[in-house]
């Protein structure tokens, strides 16, 4: 009967209830690593159903998964944290690996020999960030994670994983992260050849300096030049969380003035102005949205800019453009932020 | 002894009583009821008060009645009346006289056919007995006579079971299912997709926004150093007014207070004598100290001279004190003896 499996890299799945609890037991069994993993691999395609994870969470079998952590073999580890990633993609299994006593033991695989399980690992971590109570949770590891980094042993995509966790984190309390030097190690990533990397990178800077400290370690450090050089790079994520930084450091005076020396705001304004290609593109929902934070982003860094006397002797100059973006913008936000610019420019005391 | 019986009254008022069965005690009537009541329980058939046999012509025994006078009397009266008329009737009818002496009155059959009484019953005894049930021969195979017309038929492959046609509603329910379910899955996915899209705008909004009122927060810092600074600077200004103001004004006092100062010091030096005349201070020191000693000395040698006079008219008066007292006390000692 069990001779013939339909899919032999998957274990045979119970009916109904029995599903999950019946792998779990087999799990329990410690059979032969091969069937061990088949078993994760049905569990990880039963997991994909709410119904199941939410079996899983209430059935308590998150304790065996603890088991499993310790396994020999890597591609039970692996397995293992691929059916955690499955489980935080809902808010029920997020919730239950929080309040369970999980994470020390996921972050002990953090240093684990191979490098598919370290990946996985990571992947649940960025994933259990989108949650703030889990970014809250994972505070203690940032300085780990930031040591990782600049060992610089991981490939491009954990390394991109990391980054998101740290920039995730740095959202909810950007302190551990400045506290280690975060703003120095992003500095020299930003300059990386990979686009993912770099967009990852800004926007983990854009996240330390909302941060009064990290302001001004941005400007300390001379980030702002290799900024600028990001806000012509290829990619649009990019630009944006490029101009993000610039955005939150042109809020302090030593900003403004670093800004206004790199002579930033041709390219703002560039920005800023409407273009006839972005009206062919306004048929594109994704691309316009992007843009929108690009426009909405560049606005907020010329207003803080046009505070500046030499900023707003240039501004002045450039009035125009901004008032054409008040007038026939049908995005409220944008026509909002370019009335806000024009009446910074325009302000007399 | 134990009571089974309970009495009670209800909620509503009622009275109930109830209580275990239980046999006649055997006491007599005019005896304390015994404590034990296992003592006197007897087998009810070996009961001397239960009735026994036919009970269908058995006089009633009245029950202790107490006595009612009245009640009595009627009941003889009607007994006697009874009696009466019973007497009264067996006069009017006759019967048979009786027989003479020696001889007796025997029943005699007067019919024609004479039957024979007697209590004897003829009985006679019969006996039935069943046989053995025999063994009954198997019932022969019913085969009812051919009757009808032979018919045939046979099921051609495809007639009975079409597997195109059945499969049908199957596979639709299965297709159907699957499409539903991979829908859904894909709805999910869209409905995921656009939230974090709304989740991406929201946050892009509110980094602005943040960036927003780190700016206006820059600004009003900026505006409250320089309101700062300002005030601190007139607050110096004012100060240094002040002193300027307070300066002149001492200034002024000085010198209205100092204007008289040097003829006043002048004049009190003169005062004090620290301006002198030489020749005259030269007088004072040297020569009115000596002038003043000499006449001193001068004085000095009047009252020593005097003094010495004194000193002899003393003694001259003392002498003639002494003389005089003498002779007085002579004179006097004989006078007071």
């Amino acid at each position: 009967m069990a001779a013939s499996l339909i899919d032999p890299s998957r274990a045979p799945v119970a009916f109904g209830r029995r599903a999950v609890p019946q792998l779990f037991e087999e799990l329990q069994q410690r059979p032969e690593a091969a069937r061990r993993q088949r078993a994760l691999n049905s569990l990880c395609d039963l997991m994909h159903n709410p119904e199941r994870v939410y079996q899983t969470v209430t059935g308590g079998f998150l304790e065996q998964v603890k088991v499993l952590f310790q396994d020999e073999d890597a591609d039970v580890r692996t397995k293992t944290c691929d059916l955690l990633h499955v489980l935080t993609s809902h808010s029920v299994g997020r919730q239950a690996l929080l309040s369970s006593s999980l994470l020390p033991p996921l972050s002990q695989l953090l240093d684990d020999p191979s490098s598919s399980c370290r990946r996985s690992v990571h992947r649940v971590l960025t994933r259990l960030t989108l949650l703030p109570a889990g970014a809250d949770a994972l505070l203690t590891l940032v300085p780990k994670l930031m040591l990782k980094l600049r060992q610089e042993k991981e490939e491009e995509e954990v390394q991109a994983l990391i980054l998101s966790t740290l920039s995730s984190c740095s959202y909810q309390d950007p302190r551990p992260a400045l506290a280690n030097d975060g703003v120095s190690l992003l500095g020299h990533i930003l300059s990386h050849r990979s686009t993912n990397i770099r967009r990852e990178a800004a926007d983990a800077l854009m996240a330390l300096s909302v941060c009064r400290d990290g302001k001004e370690q941005v400007c300390e450090q001379n980030l702002l030049p290799v900024l600028v050089g990001l806000l012509q790079d290829e990619d649009l994520e990019v630009q944006v969380n490029a101009v993000g930084v610039i955005m939150f450091t042109v809020t302090i005076t030593t900003g403004k003035q670093q800004c206004l020396d790199l002579d930033v705001l041709p390219v703002l304004l560039d920005f800023v102005s409407k273009k006839k290609e972005e009206e062919e593109e306004e048929q594109d929902e994704e691309r316009r949205r992007r843009r929108k934070a690009l426009v909405l982003y560049s606005l907020r860094a010329l207003t803080a800019l046009a505070e500046a006397p030499g900023g707003r002797h240039l501004l002045l100059e450039q009035l125009p453009v901004l008032e054409a973006r008040t007038e026939s913008e049908e995005d409220q936000d944008i026509r909002r932020s370019a009335q806000d610019a024009v009446h910074v420019i325009t302000w007399t005391p | 002894m134990a009571f089974d019986s309970h009495s009670q009254r209800d909620a509503n008022g009622s009275y109930t009583f109830s209580s275990r069965p239980r046999p006649v005690e055997n006491r007599s009537k005019y005896r304390e009821p015994p404590s034990e009541q296992m003592q006197n329980y007897g087998n009810i058939m070996y009961d001397r008060r239960v009735v026994r046999g036919n009970t269908y012509a058995q006089h009633i025994i009245p029950t202790m009645v107490p006595p009612d006078s009245a009640e009595t009397q009627r009941q003889q009266e009607i007994r006697r009346r009874a009696i009466a008329r019973k007497r009264a009737r067996e006069q009017f009818r006759s019967g048979t006289p009786e027989a003479l002496q020696g001889r007796k009155h025997i029943d005699v059959q007067t019919e024609l056919y004479l039957e024979e009484l007697s209590d004897v019953i003829v009985a006679a005894d019969i006996e039935c007995q069943t046989d053995a049930f025999l063994d009954k021969p198997a019932t022969p195979l019913f085969i009812p006579a051919k009757s009808g017309k032979d018919v045939e038929t046979q099921i051609e492959e495809g007639e009975l079971f079409d597997f195109d046609l059945e499969v049908q509603p199957l596979l639709e329910v299965l297709v159907g299912k699957t499409i539903e379910q991979s829908l859904e899955e894909v709805m999910e996915e869209e409905e995921l997709a656009s939230l974090r899209a709304q989740q991406r705008a929201f946050r892009e909004l509110r980094k602005k926004e943040l960036a927003e009122v780190h700016q206006l927060q820059e600004q009003e810092r900026r505006r409250t150093e320089e309101k700062g600074r300002r005030i601190a600077q007139q607050k110096e200004a004012l100060k240094q007014e002040r002193e300027v103001a307070e300066k002149i004004a001492a200034r002024a006092y000085t010198q209205q207070y100092l204007a008289d100062l040097l003829p006043t010091v002048l004049t009190s030096l003169r005062n004090h004598g620290y301006f002198y005349d030489p020749v005259e201070k030269d007088i004072e020191t040297n020569f009115l100290p000596w002038l003043v000693v000499e006449v001193n000395n001068s004085l000095e040698r009047r009252y020593t001279a005097r003094a010495m006079l004194d000193t002899i008219i003393h003694d001259v008066a003392q002498k003639r004190l002494e003389g005089f007292k003498e002779p007085e006390t002579q004179p006097a000692n004989p006078e007071t003896q």
